[in-house]
């Protein structure tokens, strides 16, 4: 707005810049609209099947590049 | 690349969003009933010799018969269902060996299990617009007390894998039902990291994280080669896909296109051939990425995994299509 504003007066009222939506709220969008097309279940890439626990055990291949 | 690739290629992170939240709450809530770990299972005799079927609630299932000929050709190594497919199981007089439920939706999971609550049928069109259960898509009030009778005979027959993400309704119906629960987390994140929110939930339950690659019917899988120890496994219904025709209304997740993607919702659906009926199914970005994780995740597994859904858009150099005879026929020759 400012931009248009310029000349030899001054304004009495103070204009407030309007909040521009910046990347963030564009990716909190974008990913609020992801989310209701993911899955029941997450993925978690080269973690293998299952982790048993603290001791670190795992069933089946684990952090294996794919 | 493709609308429908590039979606799908962000899922893991917005799987997380989309379900952890309501997934810790359920966690919260079901740790009572929790007595005893899905490791269990791997004492328990659940079917002759190494080999199993599981069975997923893709529209080949029926498209293809898949059950009649399941239990026609009297096979008896083991039968692991989802917890979409159980109604068609029971009703083609398959009885599950273990029904595994995972999906943390408050109110339409139990349905798969017979809503004692339901009076009549809800607004929710989930049900009624898809091909999961062609039962429940007719009269949805007389299928769903057809199917809480079947679930109760043949409830103490059953077990059922339930992740502490599952819907509070769900327990109690098992509960309810006779059907013998053994747990387990779903793997929400990489338990290597401080923050891990896998490795605090089990910290409070002490319960395995099995993870899960975004659908029931692959966490299905997981539980039959790494808890149940089977080393051959065949699928049946499931899918990834629809089959040629489908009305795009009519799939899983068309509300949500439509709403995010407006008149251009169809170019995020992706055609993939589906050899063994010289057909072109078509898939969404869910069922996509689920199909990618399979295919990596069959790589790196210590069992063999074919594909006997004749149908849909799940195969590959690491699941190979057979009909599902011939898989009974060699299973039947090893047991």
């Amino acid at each position: 707005m400012k931009e248009f504003l310029k000349g030899n007066y001054k304004l009495k009222t103070v204009i407030k810049e309007p909040v521009v939506s910046d990347t963030n709220s564009t990716d909190e969008f974008e990913k609020q609209a992801l989310s209701r097309l993911g899955g029941s279940i997450c993925f978690v890439s080269k973690k293998g099947f299952l982790w048993k626990g603290e001791d670190g055990k795992t069933d089946g291949p684990r952090e294996t590049d794919r | 690349m493709d609308l429908g690739k590039r979606i799908a290629s962000q899922l893991e992170a917005a799987t997380f969003e989309r379900i952890a939240g309501v997934g810790l709450e359920n966690a919260a809530v079901n740790r009572p009933k929790i007595e005893r770990s899905i490791l269990e299972l791997g004492d328990v005799a659940l079917g002759d010799g190494d080999s199993a079927v599981v069975v997923g609630a893709g529209p080949s299932l029926h498209r293809r018969d898949s059950l009649a000929r399941l239990r026609k050709s009297g096979y008896t190594g083991t039968v692991v269902a989802v917890d979409g497919a159980l109604g068609s199981c029971l009703r083609a007089g398959v009885v599950p060996h273990l029904v595994v439920s995972v999906d943390p939706h408050r109110e339409r999971i139990v349905r798969w299990f017979g809503d004692p609550a339901m009076t009549a049928a809800p607004a929710d069109d989930y049900f009624r617009r898809q091909e999961m259960d062609p039962a429940q898509a007719q009269d949805e009030v007389a299928a769903n007390r057809a199917l809480i009778g079947l679930v109760n005979a043949h409830g103490p027959q059953m077990r059922a894998a339930v992740a502490t993400s599952a819907a509070p309704a769900v327990v109690a119906r098992c509960e309810a039902a006779g059907i013998a629960m053994y747990w387990w987390n779903p793997m929400y994140d990489d338990y290597d990291k401080p923050d891990s929110v896998s490795r605090r939930l089990h910290r409070t339950n002490g319960l395995p994280c099995l993870n899960g690659g975004g659908n029931v019917g692959t966490a299905a899988w997981v539980i039959t080669h790494a808890v149940l120890g089977k080393r051959r496994i065949g699928l049946v219904g499931i899918d990834f896909g629809y089959p040629p025709g489908t009305p795009y209304e009519r799939t899983q997740y068309y509300p949500e296109l439509r709403e995010m993607f407006g008149d251009r919702y169809a170019e995020a659906f992706i055609p993939v051939d589906s050899p063994f009926v010289g057909e072109r199914w078509f898939t969404d970005p869910a069922y996509y990425w689920f199909r990618t994780v399979f295919l990596d995740m069959a790589r790196e597994a210590d069992a063999e995994t074919v594909n006997c859904t004749e149908g849909g858009v799940l195969h590959g150099d690491s699941v190979p299509l057979l009909p599902l005879e011939d898989f009974l026929a060699k299973a039947d020759r090893r047991e």
